[in-house]
């Protein structure tokens, strides 16, 4: 075998090796405790993921019959003139934070939802089918940048959780298992030698 | 009315008589809400609006070539009004179209401040006022807000636009201010009470229409106060601070005193959209307009029902087929309509 080919046995390796497996012990404890955390916090973020989900799509149905209504009403030709009095696009800023050692982003968004008188066009020749066209609009936007935050920790939490769960496995099924074995291998290898040894001093005495 | 002015006003009624057999028969609609987008854009194309589709027809397609050609119909129509009518009536005409003026002005203002191409801008632009076709192009190619307000520096619109200084909706504000006391100070001078009374009832439904969604969104009392109208027939400026001093619940309640109370209660109650009160409070101006034009048949008034029955059918048009190509529900289409 590949593992007991590369193995010196002595005790000075057998000693590495207890200290190696304990440790991959431990590492496979610490590890299984992660993915079980990872796991927890995803479902908590999964309820999260599925409720802005479903509130976007409301949003949406929400913010397109408004948009329909004032197209039909007004005019195309009206609305684009009123959107060309757009005063300032959304700012989203970038962040991040840590949920058990898994880098997540954290968007701030400004200037998404503006005040009535600030939304760049005159009030008085104006109607309110614009105003609530834009503020549907408005509100989807923000919660398509929760859900972006919300939906992109899932898909992080995720990775990690695929990662760690790799790893549990490999410690449990592949490191520790052959560790152990070439400890086996040693021990076996250190008596046999000492019997050897016993053996060896017998027949110089006899 | 004297007798000089009726005959001064028999002409262009006539025309306006003659233009209004043309549009199109109000039971028509309910017919169109049952047809498709191609039948409707057929019956279009086989009407008075023919030309119109045929000149676009190369630039525009579908619904879009169906809205331009509506649009270009208005403007046309509103043209040959201007042209056809003389003294008073070409006077009063000229005034109630500034509208379309100011429309103008403002799209092109909008379209410099965004960035936005020559053509994008022009597709915005509705010649029906004073300010011609050739005009406007000339505008559209200036590059910047402050160079088209310099080259309106000769027109009437200049002291409204004059203070810009990088805030569009206060110059927006300040030119639909303007509009409102022109018409009121060109009805005055021609001293037709009737169609005095009508633009300020319109004022009270403008300045309703601002107080509803101020309010709604809970802005301050002095932000609201430098957009009302002064000059509205009901709501006086006593009435109008008041008003916009009040809570919102409030406010609503507070409107039982006014008539125009009747064409909103029904639906007072839920007030999460203020889209139905709004259609209700313009169908009421709308109304007003064609029953006070009957009381003087050769005056202004029913040249000015016939401006909105124009509007009307325009309107009604494009809410059909915007409206189906958006596939709103028929109810909320039929709600918009004015039949």
């Amino acid at each position: 075998m590949a593992v007991k080919d590369n193995i010196k046995p002595t005790r000075s390796e057998l000693i590495e090796l207890k200290k190696k497996i304990k440790l991959s012990q431990s590492g496979h404890k610490l590890l299984k405790m992660k993915r079980d955390g990872l796991i927890l916090e995803l479902f908590a973020i999964l309820e999260k993921a599925k409720d802005i989900r479903a509130e976007v799509e409301k949003q949406f149905a929400l913010a397109s019959q408004k948009l329909a209504i004032a197209k039909s009403v007004e005019g195309v030709i009206v609305v684009k003139s009123i959107a060309f009095a757009l005063k300032d696009t959304p700012k989203l800023e970038l962040e991040s934070k840590n949920v058990m050692g898994v880098v997540v982003p954290k968007i701030e968004a400004s200037s998404v939802h503006k005040k009535l008188d600030e939304h760049g066009y005159g009030i008085i020749g104006t109607t309110s089918r614009i105003d609530e066209a834009v503020d549907a609009y408005e509100i989807l936007v923000e919660k398509i940048i929760l859900a972006a935050e919300i939906e992109t920790t899932m898909k992080k939490l995720l990775e990690d959780i695929e990662k760690t769960k790799r790893r549990v496995n490999a410690l449990e099924f592949k490191v520790i298992p052959e560790l152990s074995e070439a400890k086996d291998f040693i021990v076996l290898r250190l008596e046999e030698m000492e019997r050897e040894n016993t053996f060896r001093l017998k027949r110089i005495k006899g | 009315m004297g007798v000089s002015n009726a005959v001064k006003y028999a002409y262009i009624v006539a025309r306006v008589r003659a233009m209004k057999s043309k549009l199109i028969p109000r039971e028509m609609y309910p017919k169109f809400l049952n047809m498709d987008i191609p039948e409707i854009i057929r019956f279009i194309e086989e009407s008075e609006y023919k030309n119109d589709v045929d000149e676009l027809s190369k630039k525009y397609k579908g619904t879009d070539l169906f809205e331009h050609s509506l649009s270009r119909n208005l403007a046309l129509t509103y043209r040959k009004l201007i042209e056809v009518s003389q003294n008073e009536a070409n006077f009063l005409i000229t005034e109630y179209l500034r509208s379309w003026d100011i429309w103008n002005i403002k799209t092109i203002l909008r379209g410099k401040f965004s960035g936005a191409s020559e053509e994008e801008i022009l597709e915005g632009v509705v010649s029906a006022g004073q300010l011609r076709y050739r005009d406007l192009t000339e505008l559209v190619k200036i590059d910047t807000v402050e160079g088209v307000i310099a080259a309106l520096s000769g027109t009437p619109y200049y002291p409204a636009l004059e203070g810009y200084k990088g805030d569009l909706a206060e110059i927006e504000n300040a030119l639909d201010k303007w509009y409102y006391s022109k018409r009121i100070a060109a009805a005055t001078e021609t001293g037709n009470k009737l169609f005095l009374k009508f633009l300020r009832t319109e004022i009270d439904l403008k300045n309703l229409n601002i107080l509803f969604r101020m309010k709604k969104a809970g802005m301050e009392r002095d932000d609201i106060a430098k957009l009302l109208i002064p000059g509205g027939l009901e709501l006086k400026e006593a009435d109008l601070n008041r008003l916009a001093s009040l809570p919102f619940p409030e406010f609503v309640r507070a409107l039982e005193e006014y008539s125009y109370w009747s064409t909103i209660a029904d639906i007072s109650n839920d007030l999460t959209s203020l889209i139905q009160i709004e259609t209700r409070l313009e169908k009421h101006a709308l109304v007003y307009a064609s029953q006070i034009s009957h009381y003087y048949p050769l005056s202004i008034l029913p040249i000015l029902d016939y401006i909105l029955s124009k509007k009307i059918e325009v309107d009604n048009l494009r809410i059909i087929v915007r409206g189906k190509e958006t596939k709103l529900p028929e109810e909320i289409i039929k709600s918009h309509l004015v039949m």
